[in-house]
């Protein structure tokens, strides 16, 4: 109890004194963690539309592989890119190994899933008729996909939060891919189990608050917009 | 806008849901198809609007076959359930004219007349997803109408409503489709709205056409019994074959084409008197003003012998 007190003075006195470091890993976790979860939305939202909606051959299937997607261990995820990045696997001769590129690969791999999941479970909440109807109505594909999303959104919030938990919590991944290398890779994450290795503890504790903290910003902002629109469309 | 299909054919699988050698739905007229759960009515306005793609045959519109973006621009469609997104119900018209490119200055003038015409006026501000069934289906309609398609196509545009709702827009709605659709298409299974609401009928059964043409000519000359009975014509099986007897026609008297009924219950409703019994083995109601017999008598009713029709039997 004392250690993680005296965590926590190190966290307020780690973020008084603007800590070089400390920022430069928070920052550097906010932009991986981000342009994987931005990512993941991209790619995720459509795919999660057309599994939620299309009549195809093999869709169970699909859904049943992202739903173990959903629950893949990070580090497997890791040892996957890893293999695929690394200097004599397929992809070497692009030099994404160790780098943030590859840590927001990883990443992605993680979060997507959980996006295309949560995505279809929102869109197959939905009216039925309502793609039809927008359709008739004169949308083309793109404005149907928009105002379908717009429709969803409480779901495809629920996936915003679901993914970037996921990918600003793992350390599996970041730590294969990127290696942890200072001032280069070094995430909030993986900084936590360096300073832990190292005897550090109150660091070690003062990273983590700071983690959580973090996280708990970003979801309560999220959660803030959710819940608006519940009340919006309550009254 | 004239609407003509031909060798039309749908299937879902190996199964043939609909199959349509020629169909031509009128300009300017409210056509009705008319037929029972599973006959294949909403497929043919899911074809014709484009949602759904034939399996063989064409859709033509004024002679053209179109794609589906281009269809749209022509068509209004309201769907057996109503469905809005997340908003009032003017946001839900405005939608529909914005998707449509109806001009900004257009669209509240457009949403109050259809509003007006279906009753829902009280009902614009109001969160779409938190109106009634009934109130539903009338949004539902206006918003189709607001569209003022070449076009339009409206299925069981009447279920969800309760009795009253449903009889009062039963009234109103052949004066709405004529204020604001030009070539109409409506589906149901009820009979007293595909008279009540029809220009042309057609009779669809298992996938097929089964009757085409003027309301008035189906419901005198029904071609097949299935038709008829679609219609509300009572069978009878007499000595002399199997008669059809027109919905209402049946009275009590000796003039026409002569049945014996065999009395079983008699109701006072207050204006007449309701003849309930048996015609051979076909339970009938005949309406009577006159004197009021008891249950086991025999009385003689009678039709107009333009109101019965008799098939050959195979």
């Amino acid at each position: 109890m004392e250690q993680l007190w005296s965590g926590l003075v190190e966290a307020i006195s780690l973020i008084a004194h603007r800590d070089g470091e400390l920022w430069d890993v928070t920052s550097r976790t906010i932009v991986v963690s981000g342009a994987a979860t931005l990512l993941a939305m991209v790619v995720g939202v459509p795919v999660g539309y057309i599994l939620a909606r299309g009549h195809f051959r093999g869709r169970t299937l699909v859904l049943g592989l992202v739903n173990t997607g959903m629950g893949m261990p990070p580090v497997v995820v890791g040892l996957f890119v890893w293999l695929m990045l690394v200097r004599s696997g397929p992809f070497g001769s692009f030099e994404l190994i160790y780098t943030k590129r590859a840590m927001v690969i990883a990443q992605f791999l993680i979060a997507a899933p959980m996006v295309v999941g949560f995505t279809s479970a929102a869109v197959q909440s939905l009216p039925e008729d309502l793609p039809d109807l927008l359709t008739v109505l004169g949308a083309g594909r793109l404005r149907t996909l928009w105002l379908l999303s717009r429709e969803a959104h409480l779901g495809l919030l629920s996936a915003i939060m679901a993914g970037f938990g996921a990918v600003v919590s793992e350390v599996g991944a970041s730590m294969t891919v990127g290696g942890n290398l200072q001032h280069s890779t070094r995430v909030l994450t993986t900084d936590i189990v360096t300073e832990t290795g190292r005897g550090n503890i109150d660091r070690a504790i003062a990273l983590g608050i700071i983690l959580l903290a973090m996280t708990f910003l970003v979801n309560l902002l999220l959660t803030a917009v959710q819940q608006r629109t519940v009340r919006r469309r309550g009254g | 806008m004239n609407v003509t299909v031909e060798d039309l054919v749908f299937q879902r699988g190996r199964r043939e849901v609909l199959s349509i050698p020629r169909l031509s739905f009128a300009p300017g007229r409210v056509t009705v198809l008319l037929g029972p759960n599973g006959s294949g009515k909403s497929t043919l306005l899911r074809l014709i609007s484009g949602l759904d793609q034939q399996s063989g045959g064409t859709v033509k519109f004024d002679g053209s076959e179109l794609g589906r973006r281009e269809r749209t621009r022509l068509i209004a469609y309201a769907f057996q359930s109503a469905v809005f997104v997340a908003g009032t119900v003017r946001e839900n018209m405005d939608l529909a004219l914005r998707l449509r490119g109806v001009p900004v200055s257009e669209r509240e003038p457009r949403i109050s007349e259809a509003a007006l015409a279906c009753g829902i006026v009280h009902l614009l501000d109001r969160n779409a997803g938190h109106i009634s069934g009934g109130e539903a289906q009338r949004a539902n309609l206006a918003r189709a109408l607001a569209l003022r398609a070449p076009l339009t196509l409206l299925d069981e545009p009447l279920s969800g409503l309760d009795t009253s709702g449903r009889r009062q827009l039963l009234h109103a709605l052949p004066g709405i489709l004529r204020e604001f659709t030009a070539t109409a298409v409506v589906v149901t299974h009820d009979r007293e709205e595909a008279i009540r609401l029809a220009d042309n009928l057609v009779i669809l059964a298992e996938g097929s056409v089964r009757a085409d043409g003027p309301k008035g000519e189906i419901l005198s000359h029904p071609p097949d019994p299935e038709c008829a009975e679609l219609l509300g014509f009572a069978f009878i099986e007499t000595g002399e074959g199997p008669f059809a007897v027109a919905p209402g026609a049946l009275r009590t008297g000796n003039s026409g084409v002569c049945f014996a009924l065999r009395v079983e219950t008699v109701t006072n409703v207050g204006s007449h008197t309701d003849i309930s019994g048996w015609i051979g083995a076909t339970p009938v109601t005949v309406p009577s003003t006159g004197p009021v017999p008891v249950p086991g008598e025999t009385v003689v009713v009678s039709a107009d012998p333009r109101d019965v029709v008799r098939f050959r039997s195979e």
